[in-house]
């Protein structure tokens, strides 16, 4: 990480000093400016129109969004969708109380898969990346290889495991397979930002006489903030989107999460398209919130040791 | 009371251990439990549980809604794989210089994966609705097309790409950012350096970006094989459990929890853990040759 911000910085430098007159990055030929700029604007529409097609569905009224042809801005512009789901008008027909009990079995599950994972993943992410133990080679490459397993390998088992342990339509079952599934992805994420951490601070700290456990509490933790939060909000958008597990897993509103009931009022054929866009938007603005605020984390952890 | 030694060298084997139950009982356990119950004839409702050696793939190879999804996801992950790494290319290449405003293009551009696919599938299959659907209505306002089409259930190709579609709009931002973070570690001395040398755009490409994003491009396509191996949201939601456009994780949920066979279910499992393994491998010995700047 050190080796890739130094030569960032290099790259930085150098993009500004071709920038000048002799530069063809930024100051070249009109056409391959245009030509770029159009470019961003198609990858903008092909990225933004369906979310915002969500939006317009989801304000429009079902004569205006059923009119052939389209409109491209909601016509008339209302609000009645959201007034429905509030449970204000006739049209909400108990949809307000499934999405918002939903939204919080989601919330509840993402997060405490969150907690959970991050928790693990830092403790063993550090063992890996700085204390020398018995077959901390193959431990470690087979719990990334996991993150090659296909969902299908273990569906069927987890299921089965959940119902003799009793645990089916729990939060503790969801909770668990959310976190057997994500720890790869997370320790992945720390061991390579610890990595990138000097050890010198460690070794500042043993010197004063800290052992490797009180280092990493006071001295490791707290710089690889960054780290840990990349992997936190990957875990929580995973958790968000999860669908095939809770729908096997969970069985009434007391524990499916937003993703389940989306799916089976679009099922229903009964809710109109507009309330069901609205649905869509509600259940798809906590993590497009979150993406939109803490995109640098996502980068961050995407690209964190892809290339290696 | 252990001493202060024996409790540094133990240190590392508690730090794991959560990691290792976790792993070693939800991942390794189960994945051994369906290789072994593939074989043996799983009936929930229907005990007992017996060794049947090969019957459970036997069924598989005469049911022809099973056949016809192994050769439905073929085409799907053919499809994703080809237009999520050369889109992810294409909008790795448009980002890749520092531009104004290039941070918010980037968080916008992430957004589709970051929303869950059930619900992007629900608003696609909005937009393929096919009398107030967006897509006949430009298309049609465009004179591409005479009248309005039914896009989904009727031809296979379509049906397919049209879903996966779906699902390369969601994961395209993964190649995407793994294929950018590959270009912009090269060093622009290189670029440099070939045009001193009289190189243009083109071969500039060939000969410098393309093979050091060879490794990111490996990664990207493999990440693109397991996601479009597994797609199952958006069958679920745009394709229902029709034959026409089912793929093999869609007939393994069904022959499981609806038709409650659960040995067929396991062998299904297997074969596309199997394929899963293969294909990935293939791809990374394909693509990934570590290639380092001359």
């Amino acid at each position: 990480m050190t080796a890739t911000g130094a030569s960032e910085a290099t790259a930085r430098v150098v993009t500004r000093a071709a920038a000048g007159p002799a530069g063809r990055m930024l100051s070249g030929r009109p056409a391959r400016i245009v030509g770029r700029i159009v470019t961003i604007a198609v990858i903008l529409l092909w990225s933004l129109f369906p979310i915002y097609w969500a939006f317009d569905t989801s304000l429009s009224t079902l004569s205006g969004a059923d009119s052939a042809p389209a409109h491209y801005f909601p016509s008339p512009l209302v609000g009645d969708s959201y007034r429905a789901m509030l449970g204000i008008g006739g049209a909400g027909n108990g949809i307000s109380g499934q999405l918002g009990h939903s939204l919080l079995n989601s919330t509840i599950e993402s997060g405490a898969a969150m907690v959970v994972t991050v928790v693990i993943a830092v403790f063993a992410a550090y063992a890996f990346a700085r204390l020398q133990f018995r077959f901390k080679r193959t431990i470690f490459v087979s719990v990334l290889a996991t993150l090659l397993l296909p969902a299908y390998a273990t569906l069927i088992p987890l299921y089965r495991i959940m119902a003799s342990l009793g645990l089916v339509n729990t939060y503790l079952a969801v909770v668990l397979v959310y976190v057997s599934g994500f720890l790869p992805l997370a320790i992945w994420i720390l061991y390579n930002y610890f990595n990138s951490i000097p050890r010198e601070l460690e070794e500042a700290a043993f010197v004063d006489g800290a052992t490797p456990l009180r280092a990493l509490l006071r001295v490791v933790i707290p710089v690889a903030r960054p780290g840990i939060a990349a992997a936190a909000i990957i875990a929580f958008l995973m958790g968000w989107a999860q669908f095939l597990f809770p729908l096997i897993l969970t069985t009434d509103l007391s524990t499916q999460p937003v993703t389940v009931i989306v799916a089976a009022l679009n099922q229903q054929r009964v809710v109109p398209f507009t309330l069901l866009m609205a649905c869509g938007v509600i259940a798809a603005a906590i993590p497009g919130i979150l993406a939109l605020v803490l995109n640098r984390y996502i980068i961050q952890g995407i690209t964190a040791g892809s290339i290696k | 009371m252990l001493g202060a030694s024996s409790r540094q060298r133990l240190l590392p084997y508690i730090l794991i251990s959560p990691l290792v139950v976790f792993i070693g009982a939800l991942s390794f356990v189960p994945t051994a439990d369906t290789t072994v119950e593939a074989f043996f004839r799983v009936m929930p409702l229907d005990p007992p549980t017996q060794f049947t050696g090969l019957d459970n793939f036997r069924a598989l190879f005469s049911n022809s809604a099973i056949l016809t999804s192994w050769i439905n996801t073929a085409i799907y992950v053919a499809i994703g794989v080809v237009l999520s790494v050369v889109l992810g290319t294409v909008v790795a290449l448009a980002l890749r210089h520092r531009f104004r405003f290039r941070g918010v293009v980037l968080a916008l551009v992430i957004l589709p994966w970051a929303l869950p696919a059930v619900v992007e599938a629900v608003i696609w299959s909005w937009i393929y609705n096919p009398t107030f659907g967006v897509l006949n209505s430009a298309l049609h306002s465009l004179h591409l097309i005479g009248g309005y089409h039914l896009w989904l259930g009727l031809d296979r190709w379509l049906t397919i790409l049209l879903i996966e579609i779906v699902q390369v709009w969601q994961i395209t931002p993964l190649s995407a950012l793994i294929i950018l973070a590959a270009l912009q570690s090269i060093p622009l001395d290189l670029y440099e350096a070939a045009r001193v040398d009289g190189a243009g755009a083109i071969s500039s490409f060939r000969r410098i970006s393309l093979p050091l994003v060879r490794p990111a491009i490996a990664v990207a396509t493999v990440e693109a094989v397991v996601l479009s191996l597994n797609i199952f949201d958006q069958v679920y939601i745009l394709n229902g459990i029709a034959p026409l456009g089912s793929s093999v994780m869609l007939q393994t949920y069904v022959q499981t929890f609806e038709d409650l066979n659960f040995g067929g279910g396991y062998a299904l499992s297997l074969l596309i853990t199997l394929a899963t393994a293969l294909l990935s491998m293939a791809a990374l010995a394909l693509l990934y040759r570590r290639t380092e700047a001359a």
